[in-house]
């Protein structure tokens, strides 16, 4: 085990040993790999715009988008009915609540005054 | 390079003059590919990650309004992508490491891997290397700061347009860099 002074020492040694570092220096064919990854990655859009452009493809990506319209316009349309409905259950509860505790209401009445 | 020939050759970029783009890579290539080494501590990475670098340059540079230098764009360019690098790699092996306990991948270790700088003197390399190993360690902004201060000799003031902040920011950061770097090392040898 090292003493704490030599610690120290160590230490402050490790801390100097980048102090006055050379840069370093890139690959020399940088330029024409780089020129070749630019390429590379215009030609994935070429072909995914190519892919795209292709009528089957385009045609196809149309009946999906518009299949998926209907769908959500189809969902919303059942949606609000459905709520109508549901509205329309809820109300009528609530109305054949009250009659029947109105004649309930009526039926105490009567029964008193027997 | 002068201003004004920066200027016109920034304007020739603007225009996707290929000789343009050239001349800014083989100007800058060191430059960048340092602070990215700096930062990410591999050489194949590094590379790759210089080229994405001029990439961003090439598609970028109408973006830039020419409020600070070239070089200082570049170093954000550089710094910001070897950093998000560094964030996606990490994640990828945190998700490694949960396919590890599901046993579908190899275990993930966290271990550093030893980097030696090309640009270390040889009877610094070993020490040097224990301090790679620390600075690996270091948060995104101290690495970023002491890796721009001490592999780029860049001022306080540089790197604090830079990473767009102040210079008491900045020395704050290296001050808080050099304790972590300090205790790292201190354990280290105390453990020798």
């Amino acid at each position: 085990m090292l003493h704490n002074d030599n610690i120290q020492e160590e230490v402050l040694r490790t801390l100097q040993s980048i102090d006055g570092i050379k840069r370093a220096k890139t690959n020399p064919f940088l330029y024409t790999r780089l020129k070749e990854k630019m390429q590379q990655e215009n030609s994935r859009w070429e072909k995914i715009f190519s892919f795209i452009s292709r009528p089957l493809v385009a045609f196809a990506i149309l009946i999906l988008v518009m299949v998926i319209n209907t769908w959500a316009v189809w969902g919303t349309a059942t949606q609000d009915s459905n709520t109508a409905e549901n509205n329309i259950t809820v109300l009528s509860e609530i109305a054949s609540e009250y009659n029947q505790v109105a004649s309930t209401g009526n039926y105490e009445y009567e029964m008193i005054n027997q | 390079m002068t201003l004004t020939a920066e200027m016109e050759l920034i304007e020739q970029l603007k225009q996707k003059d290929e000789n343009a783009f050239k001349l800014i890579v083989d100007q800058w290539k060191d430059l960048v590919y340092n602070t990215v080494l700096g930062i990410v501590q591999n050489e194949t990475e590094a590379e790759d990650l210089t080229q994405d670098v001029f990439i961003k340059v090439f598609e970028n540079i109408r973006s830039f309004k020419g409020e600070s230098k070239l070089s200082t764009w570049l170093y954000r360019i550089a710094t910001t992508t070897a950093l998000d690098f560094l964030r996606s790699k990490k994640r990828k092996k945190r998700f490694g490491f949960i396919f590890s306990l599901s046993g579908n991948e190899e275990k993930e270790d966290g271990q550093i891997p030893d980097f030696h700088h090309p640009g270390v003197s040889l009877d610094n390399k070993e020490r040097a290397k224990l301090l790679f190993k620390a600075i690996a360690r270091l948060p995104e902004n101290q690495k970023a700061a002491y890796t721009l201060h001490k592999l780029e000799g860049l001022s306080y003031r540089e790197i604090s347009e830079i990473l767009n902040t102040s210079v008491a920011a900045v020395e704050s950061l290296m001050s808080r860099a050099n304790g972590n770097l300090r205790r790292q090392l201190e354990e280290y040898y105390r453990n020798q």
